[in-house]
């Protein structure tokens, strides 16, 4: 492994979220033993955090990794120096799509309309969702997507767990929108693009 | 008692089911439950892709706030999502000062603060500690007699603090369970993720997450998985054809919620406080025959 080289590393702790936390890793690997997903990383979390010591930002924010995480809190119940491994990747996934990258597609369109949607109603309407996810790909993409998915939506109708009208605006949305737009400014991870 | 139930976005869709048991089987127990007013997305686990850390608090302290501007009861959160979220952003909150002025900051552009003061509960939180399994025990007319049930927990019910069940053994489900006149089956697999909120992006990888868990609750001898979040439920039940195509297994476990359960365990009608005829595949013909 290559040796210290600290620019990244305080890019890391300037910029992102919970990115200070790396500080207190001892590469014991428990949080790569406990990921549901680590056969399908190329870099486990323990690995990531050397690589951000060693100044390694193209590996790191290019790492499909960094984005690859189900939110299930293992590794930060399991990790032995109480390190929020979960908010790291977090962070470092929200920065890699600031600095232009894009570690993995789909959950990135996912998340990102997941959050537009968020922001513009105050709620997620379950129907609208997926069709902006798939669309957001390319109109073929939109309809390979849509059609691949119509078994599960026709299902889900048939058995009364699709909410028919479409979702409405909360009532204080436009006040909700000032608060995140607040937060947008204040917050240490900054605003997507 | 009485609580504020924060059901999120998918109770009203995708986990139908939920809430529809939910409300007969607690109310059957004494429970109340109002709504936050105008309440809003606790931003789930994906929002990270589009928001920082701190707009993420934000939406979740916006209900907090709403909710301690009027009763302060404590807040149940049946989805598992919603459930961390917000006692995850309570915690950072309570624990930090100058996190909660910044928060009240945000809020303040919108007229509402906050001073940490609720509780943010999970319903198996509130069912076994202020219900009790002995007071469920006795609201069963009808137990389900032995039935093998693979209590799956899942991770966000009971991760990351622990605030109610152990987040390694967790007992909590299990004891309902038995309380419901199942029998809870081992069952390793039962704090293996399904994949949560990614699933979909992410289908290839975490099919094979949900083929695991459920071949695990098969070998245990399993008739039925329960479960007490939305998400793991869609992804357990929705996706056994795909599955089962893809690896050449034979999968077709009903999945059902515990509220279901207890509906079904409390006498009440398997349609209207059951919801059975919501889930996709049908659990009805197993319960019925294990309550006779």
């Amino acid at each position: 492994m290559a040796s210290y080289e600290p620019s990244f590393a305080l890019e890391v702790f300037q910029n992102v979220d919970a990115g200070e936390e790396i500080n207190m890793c001892m590469q014991c690997g428990v949080c790569a033993g406990s990921c549901p997903l680590r056969d399908h990383m190329d870099y486990p979390p323990r690995q990531i955090f050397t690589l951000i010591r060693a100044g390694k930002r193209e590996e790191v924010l290019g790492s499909k990794s960094i984005m690859l995480c189900t939110s299930c809190y293992t590794c930060v119940v399991k990790c032995p120096r109480n390190i929020p491994v979960m908010d790291v990747m977090h962070g470092l996934a929200h920065y890699a799509l600031r600095q232009g990258y894009v570690p993995r597609k789909e959950t990135a369109a996912f998340g990102q309309e997941f959050w537009k949607q968020v922001y513009r109603l105050g709620r997620i309407d379950e129907k609208d969702l997926p069709r902006r996810v798939f669309f957001s790909a390319g109109l073929v993409e939109g309809i390979k997507s849509t059609l691949t998915f119509m078994d599960v939506a026709i299902r889900l109708l048939l058995h009364g767990r699709m909410k028919l009208l479409p979702e409405k605006k909360i009532k204080g949305i436009q006040s909700l929108r000032k608060m995140l737009d607040k937060a947008e400014r204040m917050g240490k991870g900054g605003s997507v693009a | 008692m009485k609580y504020f139930l924060y059901w999120g976005c998918s109770l009203e869709g995708t986990g139908a089911n939920f809430l529809l048991s939910l409300r007969p089987a607690c109310e059957a127990l004494g429970m109340e439950f109002e709504e936050i007013h105008d309440w809003n997305c606790c931003g789930a686990s994906v929002s990270y892709a589009g928001a920082n850390d701190l707009s993420i608090k934000v939406l979740n302290a916006r209900n907090l706030a709403l909710a301690e501007s009027k009763d302060k009861l404590d807040i149940v959160a049946p989805c598992s999502s919603c459930y961390v979220q917000m006692v995850k952003v309570n915690h950072e909150i309570q624990e930090d000062a100058e996190l909660l002025i910044e928060v009240n900051e945000c809020l303040a552009e919108g007229g509402l603060h906050y001073n940490g003061g609720i509780k943010v509960r999970h319903i198996q939180d509130v069912l076994y500690h202020d219900i009790g399994v002995e007071k469920i025990k006795a609201r069963v007319t009808k137990p389900l007699n032995g039935l093998k049930v693979a209590g799956y927990v899942g991770c966000q019910s009971v991760r990351p603090y622990g605030e109610y069940d152990s987040p390694i053994k967790p007992r909590v489900q299990d004891q309902i369970l038995e309380a419901l006149g199942a029998e809870a089956v081992p069952f390793p697999k039962k704090m293996l993720c399904c994949g949560s909120g990614i699933f979909l992006p992410e289908m290839d990888y975490c099919m094979e997450l949900v083929k695991t868990i459920l071949e695990d609750a098969i070998a245990h001898g399993a008739q039925l998985v329960s479960t007490v979040c939305p998400m793991c439920a869609m992804n357990l039940e929705m996706y056994q054809d795909r599955i089962n195509k893809k690896y050449g297994t034979q999968l077709d476990m009903p999945i059902v919620y515990l509220t279901q359960l207890m509906s079904v365990a409390f006498g009440m009608d398997l349609k209207r406080d059951a919801a059975l005829n919501c889930n996709v595949i049908p659990p009805e013909g197993i319960l019925k025959a294990a309550i006779g």
